[in-house]
């Protein structure tokens, strides 16, 4: 770093000090102004860490008391047993993996896993294609139709909920005005209160955000490498399995991890479409039904709450760098 | 162990599922350059199976009903019959290229399927004809399609024949007084629009080669977009449009009531309560906020006189405005109440508290030490779900009876914070000293800066020593009986309370966002941080050679480069918070004053069984997060 040697402040940039001279003189020679200063320097960083530390103690919190039994953590707080290592229980993760009806979480992680994982790959597959068809494929109105795609991207899920709801339990039929007659589209499957209807409804919305993703990504692939593939005769379909696949395959990672992440932490319409059926509700749902039952398991909760959150952690230290990427693209969802 | 095994069918059938209909596709249309009949006679397969599912599927048909074949077969068998004898037709067609045989084949066909189906037709469903109805209605369809044809100057036999079919079975079928009728008319109802279409097909040509080229590159497109447009229409475009339908009928859906709904919604004291807006006046906040405004004020006129601007970035005017603001919309949502106040209370507090937050974290922890531990912290939040974090904080907010030790941490520190205002020991005297000499050192500051007569420099120690100086007077009990859980009455008796974070209205309201702030700061602060890093290192290079300092290059450089990335997180934010849902459910399902519109909706909807008044809150929610949604994709289709 230069230093002109104006202020002292001025030769390091790591020292970020907001409370520094608004005005123009940084000037401080010696004596006690010096020492004050001195002092102030350590503010930012000291800020820093006080912040970190505010922000992980609700975390540690949970997770010291996930250890501890339920006559303790009704009667002293957790800071409390951190002196006393050897109260450490784990009994509480003994009953929450285990085949207790009433506070047990296996059937509902294996509940979230059945709607996490087709609710994310089923989009992907359509998706690419459909990016893929926007990007490179010529056909009349494609700007229109893309545009159009993205725009739904604005609708809020609650916008759908209440006719999908009505969908799923019933199928979709149409009265014909002026007639008096009924069609059925769509037949009554019976979905309501199935994980099915939880990961269609992720699915379907989810479809825009993910042309919308994969189609910047694929659209910015160059352009040579599609005319050198069609000269040699390929097909899209061959162009597309060939060659826009695996160089999208950063781009699909971010989309899957955010989409993952998504359905696995979804509370919304899990509960919706699933919330009144025990067998099928996934965690989030069987985390919240545990906290309403008046404070009788309320000594699970913590240990519920780390199981249920140790995919998306595990998910989110291994592949941080795909998840900021999938954040910050995902900052349009609707 | 059942379990596991129906999860991973449910995923592998799901997945395979999938896969099956677009490699399956692909496949049809790769036929269709150089293989014809095979492509047509696929094409004309799936057509004739779709028939038989709309025909079978409604149960129209004589069989469809019942269990005679078991199961998924009562109805399937339909569509597979009709299925295989479109697929010869389409085959056969291709085959034969004179023009004669193939009239022969289209018809014969038609016949065979017309009577087929008419015969199939269910007892309940025998049409008796209205002859106004069926010739009225087939006119039309000869008219549309005759016209249509000669508008687009080509032959009219085509259009007629189809849109005469289409109508006629309209009119057979829609306008007849049906379960009245016989056979003969069921017979004729399905013949005549199946010879019809039989002629059509008849007469079309087998196409040259150039077409089938342009048919398969054409096909390309549907095929590709096909399954991911069926999937946004079936469960995003039409849900959003009878949303809003819906949200025009009453609470059953019977009845058209217009806006009604939108009327009661905004008339509910629920949703709009400003029966309170008269203590806005006499609140605590509204008196600070106006203090700091004046504060504001006048520092804004002396800074005019020096710099031109009463309001500038970093200026000592800024500050004591910005926090008087905030404290007067406080001061205003916790005097008016209701759903739509606390989600307009959501909206500024979560977004302005996490982007500073986050902005404050990506500064300090910018070229930091440690730097990538303190992100990963902060951004931790962002992976779990909100019902985690709602259990975290409910942990964290937890009030037990005073009598016994507090398992909260708020509470703990409240209540600890109280003993040690209302004691004498030891502890009580350290604090006191060290408050003492901070606000020595405060004041040492401020009159250092005031005899260089830099009023600038003396505003961040002025209001750090007015405020610390209050706390001070309040610890040692000179004002109110000293601070935090324990106090002293007036008459020298101490009494103990702990914060009932989640039930004392309205201020719960702020106990909740703090969740959401807690989740939110990590997203600012990851955009942020990657803004600020994309700062040129010339400017901040340049502006250190003319000698500014660190707060100067802050706010009159690093700030104005990120504000566009500023923009799309508070954009970002509105629309997240507007749809706050989760931490309202959880932790207080909307008691105590804290409903939002997003827990209203769902409790209307599907627990009150209010599907109007539901589908009026969905409504209202989309169109407020509409203008911010539309900023974010014009935005985001200039980067693309």
């Amino acid at each position: 770093m230069t230093s002109t040697g104006t202020t002292p402040v001025l030769t390091d940039p790591g020292d970020v000090h907001p409370d520094a001279a608004m005005g123009d003189d940084g000037g401080k020679k010696g004596g006690v102004g010096d020492r004050i200063y001195g002092l102030l320097r350590a503010i930012p960083p000291g800020v820093l860490w006080l912040l970190v530390l505010v922000w992980s103690i609700p975390t540690l919190g949970l997770f010291v008391n996930s250890f501890r039994d339920r006559s303790s953590q009704r009667s002293s707080g957790w800071w409390t047993s951190l002196a006393s290592p050897e109260q450490f229980t784990l009994d509480n993760y003994e009953v929450v993996l285990g085949a207790s009806a009433s506070a047990g979480l296996v059937d509902s992680l294996l509940n979230s896993f059945a709607i996490a994982i087709p609710a994310t790959i089923i989009p992907i597959a359509m998706a690419a294609f459909a990016a893929y068809a926007f990007a490179w494929i010529d056909f009349k109105g494609r700007k229109w139709l893309f545009i159009g795609t993205v725009a739904l991207l604005a609708v809020p899920l609650q916008v759908a909920l209440i006719p999908l709801l009505q969908l799923f339990s019933g199928g979709a039929h149409w009265t014909i005005p002026g007639l008096d007659r009924t069609i059925t589209f769509i037949a009554d499957f019976d979905l309501a209160g199935n994980t099915t209807a939880v990961w269609l409804t992720h699915a379907g919305f989810a479809m825009p955000f993910a042309i919308f993703l994969l189609h910047n990504y694929i659209s910015g692939l160059p352009k040579d490498l599609f005319e050198a593939a069609r000269i040699d005769g390929a097909d899209h379909f061959t162009v597309f399995w060939r060659l826009v696949l695996p160089l999208s395959i950063p781009v699909l990672a971010a989309f899957a991890i955010f989409q993952f992440l998504w359905t696995w932490n979804d509370f919304l319409i899990a509960n919706t479409m699933v919330g009144s059926n025990p067998n099928a509700i996934p965690t989030t749902i069987r985390i919240a039904n545990l906290a309403g039952d008046f404070g009788r398991n309320e000594h699970l909760l913590p240990a519920a709450a780390f199981v249920q959150s140790f995919v998306p952690i595990v998910v989110f230290f291994a592949l941080q760098r795909y998840f900021v990427r999938g954040i910050l693209a995902g900052s349009v969802k609707g | 162990m059942g379990k596991i095994i129906s999860t991973l069918i449910t995923v592998v059938v799901a997945v395979g599922f999938s896969a099956a209909i677009w490699v399956g596709a692909n496949l049809v249309f790769n036929q269709a350059r150089y293989h014809w009949a095979r492509f047509n006679g696929l094409v004309f397969g799936v057509g004739g199976f779709l028939l038989g599912v709309l025909l079978s599927g409604n149960r129209l048909t004589i069989g469809s009903e019942g269990e005679t074949l078991g199961g998924f077969l009562n109805w399937v068998w339909l569509p597979l019959v009709l299925a295989a004898v479109f697929a010869v037709l389409g085959v056969a067609l291709t085959r034969t290229d004179d023009d004669r045989q193939r009239l022969i084949i289209a018809i014969a066909t038609g016949a065979v399927v017309g009577v087929g189906l008419g015969l199939l037709i269910q007892d309940q469903y025998l049409p008796s004809f209205s002859p106004i109805g069926l010739i009225g209605w087939t006119v039309a369809g000869v008219a549309i399609g005759g016209g249509l044809a000669l508008a687009r100057k080509k032959p009219p036999l085509n259009g007629v024949l189809v849109w005469g079919a289409l109508f006629f079975i309209i009119g057979a079928w829609g306008t007849a007084d049906l379960g009245a009728g016989s056979t003969v008319e069921a017979v004729i109802g399905t013949l005549v629009p199946a010879l019809a279409l039989g002629v059509r097909l008849g007469l079309t040509d087998n196409p040259e080669l150039h077409t089938r080229t342009i048919i398969d590159q054409k096909s390309r497109a549907v095929i590709f977009l096909g399954p991911a447009l069926l999937f946004i229409f079936i469960t995003l475009l039409v849900p959003t449009v009878r949303t809003i339908y819906l949200s025009l009928l009453d609470n059953r859906s019977e009845e058209f009531v217009a806006f009604e709904n939108y009327v009661t919604t905004f008339q509910d004291r629920g949703s709009w309560d400003a029966s309170g807006f008269s203590n806005f006046f006499t609140s605590q906040l509204f008196w600070i906020g106006v203090v700091l405004l004046g504060i504001g004020v006048v520092l804004g006129i002396a800074q005019k006189q020096r710099t031109g601007k009463a309001v500038e970035l970093g200026g000592a005017s800024l500050g004591p405005l910005v926090v008087a603001g905030v404290l007067l919309a406080f001061a205003l949502f916790t005097t008016l109440r209701g759903t739509i106040v606390n989600n307009l209370w959501w909206v500024v507090a979560v977004t302005l508290f996490s982007t500073v937050l986050g902005l404050a974290v990506a500064v300090l922890a910018d070229k930091a030490k440690g730097e990538k531990i303190a992100k990963s912290i902060i951004f931790m939040p962002m992976a779990i779900s909100m019902v985690g974090a709602s259990i975290i904080w409910r942990f964290m907010y937890a009030s037990r009876d005073i009598s016994g030790e507090q398992t909260g941490v708020l509470n703990a520190l409240w209540v600890g914070l109280g003993r040690l205002s209302t004691g004498s020991g030891i502890p009580t005297l350290i604090v006191t000293i060290v408050l003492g000499l901070i606000l020595l050192g405060l004041a040492y500051m401020v009159a250092m800066a005031l005899t260089k007569q830099n009023v600038g420099r003396a505003v961040v120690p002025g209001v750090a020593f007015l405020l610390i100086g209050w706390f001070f007077v309040r610890f040692a009990g000179i004002v109110g009986g000293g601070v935090g859980g324990f106090r002293v009455t007036a008459d020298g008796q101490t009494v103990a309370r702990t914060i009932d974070f989640i039930t004392d209205s309205p201020y719960n309201n702020f106990w909740l966002m703090v969740i959401l702030i807690w989740i939110q700061t990590g997203f600012a602060m990851v955009i942020l941080s990657a803004a600020i890093k994309a700062v040129p290192e010339e400017y901040l290079e340049a502006a250190r050679v003319d000698g500014a300092t660190q707060s100067q290059i802050f706010w009159r450089i690093v700030l104005p480069q990120i504000g566009t990335t500023i923009g799309v997180v508070v954009t970002t934010l509105i629309v997240v918070v507007m749809k706050v849902y989760d931490i309202v459910k959880v932790v207080t399902n909307g008691q105590f004053g804290t409903q939002v519109l997003a827990n209203d909706m769902f409790n209307q909807a599907f627990a009150f069984g209010n599907t109007g008044r539901g589908a009026a809150l969905a409504v209202l929610i989309f169109v407020s997060v509409l203008p911010v949604m539309y900023l974010n994709i014009r935005r985001m289709q200039k980067e693309a």
